[in-house]
């Protein structure tokens, strides 16, 4: 009975989660309409180049940012190095989109730059001087500024737990810093950086926002365009294949790093507490300025622009119904993380109990979600549900079930479900892992029944995975757009959506006010678990 | 026992919303055009009348989709759009119903801006902007859309991306006045004449034309009037004063029109709220709302457009009432596959 339970809850999250891929999968073979003909010579190489570009740009400019900050904050002293250390994950806060509406804004004719220079220096034509952020160029710069976070993240971990034995070994050798670098940490922090630059490249691939409005057209974007302007939704899904194809390859190539990423040495006894270099004199100011403009760029900017916006055209604020905003963002927030860790306690504690072979392919397939681009998740939900509704519910004279998901929170948290499933169940299982199974054998040889051990045991102690758990589920729908965007109710709006449906109207004015709102809110949720996430200095 | 009460507790949160009233006073709009001033009218419509106006925005491709996938279970009662080949094109799919024949619309809007399922709210001109400095008034004497292949304009244009909506209208009218072979050679010549690839919006290209990009440029008449009126800040305010409007084919047909459209959905549920509300939107008071705030040129006589587009673009110039705005729908797909055939980004 117990095995039914963890078994069928198991399941059913599973083939939740594995719909959309499925549908993708389905429909590869369905016939396309004549319109796939005319695009596989013009558009679809077009698509594959760009999204390859983009990756290709992203990742080397995160892999500089990430990397490099992690480095010095992680190995050097320096005036701010502290401050820096958690100063560096704000720019989470800032989604590619918000960044792309700055950089146009900032350095488009007559824009912000050229009210400075005005304001600077008089009158005077600067508009030829004032280099021009659009396209391709621009979308890299937005992605990466976004996203560096997450290379610098895992890579500076990695370095803290690099031995310092290995530095000094380098030493030893004679090596300068930078051959040291290059030849030993580099190589040894090496899986946590490939992990960081999958999860980067997952993101970029699933890029919706920023790539619409820079109107560069990807893979993704042609997903929907094919949905949406070609009304060839097999051809949205035969694109969806290749993505996907593409996606699981880094979704695989991240999950080998990550269990390559041990952050020791193999010998025990062997960790010595690193010792940071204190800089001085031009090196430190180096150091500085490398932070300072990365911290600068990636965050301040944006924000200020935003700021500006809002104070120069204040009316927008007020037209704002910020308070309905915030609580339907609060909303979404906490129903869905209240689902999402409601199964994913359910189905770790159940891997825990029964440790059957299936239960774990099952919740390895489960948290596949994360790696589908929100564009993909959304369309293929719709097409699943009006598929289902078509051939299965309305047959036996039941009452459509479209409405009950289509344009409905009920579907939008399901299509949210699927996609951050995996972070509340990687979130519990890292928290599950730290605690012995001889707890619960103790607590049983004491009498406790299983749901007891559960709450009175389990629960109190990952209480800190669970916050964390939630948090990060907050940043994600906080910043989410697509699924939001495809599937909400009427009157409805979101920050995302808000200020998406303002920059898309040519009004990026009044998209300033909720992405300021937005990034306020977002960043008070980073520093609230700053130090959680950089918690490897408290050890 | 905790289990139990977070399920009660989830439960409770989506039955909340999922309860929606499907009322009788209201009418659901989906909606792509997202200005300030369409929800203050909406809201004076729900003071005037109590029907209250529930909007799903977005842009246009998705709400359609939206609602074709919903089928038969959609709540949408209106679909409000800005760009008549939209109307055009997805009446083509079936998703519209007609019973916009009331006498109050029949006798407010051109039959030419109309049909028995979609109605113009409002109109706009794509209309070409120039620099004063650069270009003279000889080279612009009888100038015509199909003028913009001209070579004499090499280098000199910037219009925006072949993937705009107002573009695929412009290029559609052109199909249907001059046949879709010439209008292919058309393209080729416009690609030939841009200063750069497209990009932007279609501010961007009347600025570009202010900060000397370009010579000339391909937009929307509203634009203009947008800069002028401060509301993009003072700099946009000066760079508007660089550039002054031109209306093309004054000596034949006229400048090409394009409409806001709101298009009765199929199986509208409230049916007779969304007419009521089109009806509202006609009225004398809905539409100097709409010249004064948007900068649209009216859909019925007697309201006159925005000082700022009077006195700055002039008014006393041909629109094309010849070309059936409904053609702009069926030419869509064809006026996309000249403009890429042409290499137009």
């Amino acid at each position: 009975m117990k095995f039914n339970f963890w078994y069928i809850s198991s399941l059913a999250i599973s083939l939740t989660i594995i719909i959309p891929i499925f549908t993708v999968f389905t429909s590869f073979f369905e016939d396309t309409s004549n319109y796939f003909e005319i695009l596989k010579q013009t558009f679809f190489l077009e698509y594959i180049f760009n999204s390859l570009i983009l990756l290709i740009g992203v990742i080397f400019l995160t892999f500089f940012l990430g990397v490099g900050s992690a480095y010095i904050v992680s190995f050097y002293h320096f005036p701010g190095s502290n401050f820096f250390k958690w100063a560096l994950i704000l720019s989470f806060a800032v989604p590619p989109y918000i960044y792309a509406y700055s950089l146009f804004a900032f350095f488009e004719n007559y824009g912000t730059a050229f009210t400075i220079l005005k304001f600077l220096f008089g009158e005077g034509n600067y508009n030829k001087h004032i280099p021009k952020f659009s396209g391709m160029f621009g979308l890299i710069l937005s992605i990466s500024f976004s996203l560096y976070v997450y290379v610098y993240l895992l890579a500076r971990s990695s370095f803290l737990y690099q031995s310092q034995n290995l530095i000094e070994l380098g030493k030893n050798l004679g090596f300068s810093k930078f051959r040291s670098f290059y030849t030993i940490i580099l190589p040894a922090a090496r899986p946590a950086i490939v992990a960081g630059l999958s999860l980067v490249a997952m993101e970029t691939l699933a890029e919706f926002g920023a790539v619409d409005f820079f109107s560069v057209n990807t893979l993704t974007t042609g997903i929907y365009n094919a949905w949406i302007t070609f009304d060839d939704l097999a051809f949205a899904n035969r694109i969806s294949f290749f993505l996907l194809l593409f996606i699981f390859l880094l979704f695989i190539t991240e999950n080998l790093s990550r269990k390559k990423a041990r952050y020791h040495l193999e010998a025990k006894g062997g960790f010595k507490k690193k010792e940071k270099i204190k800089l001085n004199g031009l090196k430190s100011f180096f150091a500085f300025s490398f932070c300072f403009i990365l911290f600068f760029l990636s965050f301040l900017f944006p924000l200020s622009q935003m700021l500006y916006w809002t104070i120069k055209f204040p009316e927008n604020f007020f037209d704002l119904e910020i308070i309905n905003l915030f609580l339907n963002t609060l909303y979404l927030v906490s129903l869905s993380s209240l689902v999402l860790i409601f199964f994913a306690l359910i189905s770790n504690y159940g891997n825990r109990v029964s440790n059957k072979k299936i239960l774990n392919i099952l919740s390895t397939l489960s948290i596949s979600g994360y790696a589908i681009p929100g564009v993909i998740l959304a369309i293929a939900f719709i097409t699943f549900i009006a598929w289902f509704d078509e051939n299965f519910v309305k047959s036996f004279g039941v009452v459509s079930i479209k409405k009950l998901f289509i344009g409905s929170i009920l579907g939008l948290v399901t299509v949210y479900f699927i996609r951050f499933y995996s972070l509340a169940f990687n979130g519990i299982k890292s928290g599950y892992e730290k605690m012995n199974i001889c707890v619960d054998e103790s607590a049983y040889l004491l009498g406790y029944s299983k749901s007891k051990t559960f709450l009175n045991i389990h629960i109190p102690y990952l209480r800190n995975s669970l916050l964390f758990v939630v948090i990060l589920i907050s940043l994600e729908i906080i910043r989410e757009l697509p699924i939001t965007l495809i599937l909400r109710p009427f009157n409805f709006e979101t920050f995302a959506t808000t200020a998406y449906i303002s920059a898309s109207e040519d009004l990026l004015e009044a998209a300033a006010v909720p992405s300021l709102c937005l990034i306020v809110i977002a960043s008070f949720f980073i520093l609230l678990t700053s130090k959680y996430i950089l918690r490897v200095d408290n050890e | 026992m905790k289990k139990i009460s977070i399920s009660a507790l989830i439960v409770s949160l989506f039955l909340s919303t999922s309860l929606f009233a499907d009322g009788h006073g209201e009418v659901n709009i989906f909606n792509a055009r997202h200005y300030k001033a369409d929800a203050e009218l909406y809201d004076k419509f729900t003071a005037k009348t109590g029907i209250k106006v529930n909007l799903i925005n977005g842009k246009s491709g998705a709400l359609e989709k939206r609602m074709i996938e919903e089928g038969s279970d959609s709540k949408a009662d209106l679909y409000i759009t800005a760009d008549a080949g939209r109307c055009g094109a997805f009446d083509a799919k079936g998703m519209l119903q007609g019973g916009l024949t009331s006498a109050a619309i029949k006798s407010a809007v051109p039959k030419n801006f109309r049909t028995n399922k979609w109605v113009g709210i409002a109109k706009r001109a794509r209309i070409i902007y120039y620099s004063p400095e650069r270009v003279t008034g000889a080279e612009l004497s009888g100038m015509t859309y199909e003028g913009l292949a001209d070579p004499k304009w090499k280098g000199r244009l910037v219009i925006r991306k072949s993937s705009n909506i107002y573009n695929k209208s412009l290029v559609a009218s052109l199909i249907a006045n001059n046949g879709k072979k010439a209008t292919a050679e058309w393209a080729k010549g416009v690609v030939a004449n841009m200063a750069r690839p497209s990009e932007g919006n279609d501010r961007a290209q009347i600025m570009a034309v202010a900060a000397g990009e370009a010579d000339i440029a391909v937009a929307n008449t509203y634009y203009l009037a947008l800069m002028l009126s401060g509301k993009k800040g003072a700099e946009q305010q000066e760079a508007a004063k660089k550039v002054k409007a031109f209306f093309p084919n004054q000596d034949g047909r006229g400048t090409h029109m394009n409409i806001s459209c709101a298009a009765l959905v199929k199986g509208a549920p409230n049916k007779a709220n969304a007419i009521a509300l089109v009806e509202y939107l006609l009225t004398p008071e809905a539409q100097e709302h709409f010249t004064n705030n948007t900068f649209e040129f009216p859909m019925i006589g007697g309201v006159s457009p925005s000082p700022l587009v009077v006195n700055n673009l002039g008014l006393d110039f041909k629109q094309d009432l010849t070309t059936k705005v409904s053609t702009y729908g069926k030419n869509q797909a064809a006026a996309l596959e000249v403009m890429t055939a042409a290499g137009w980004k």
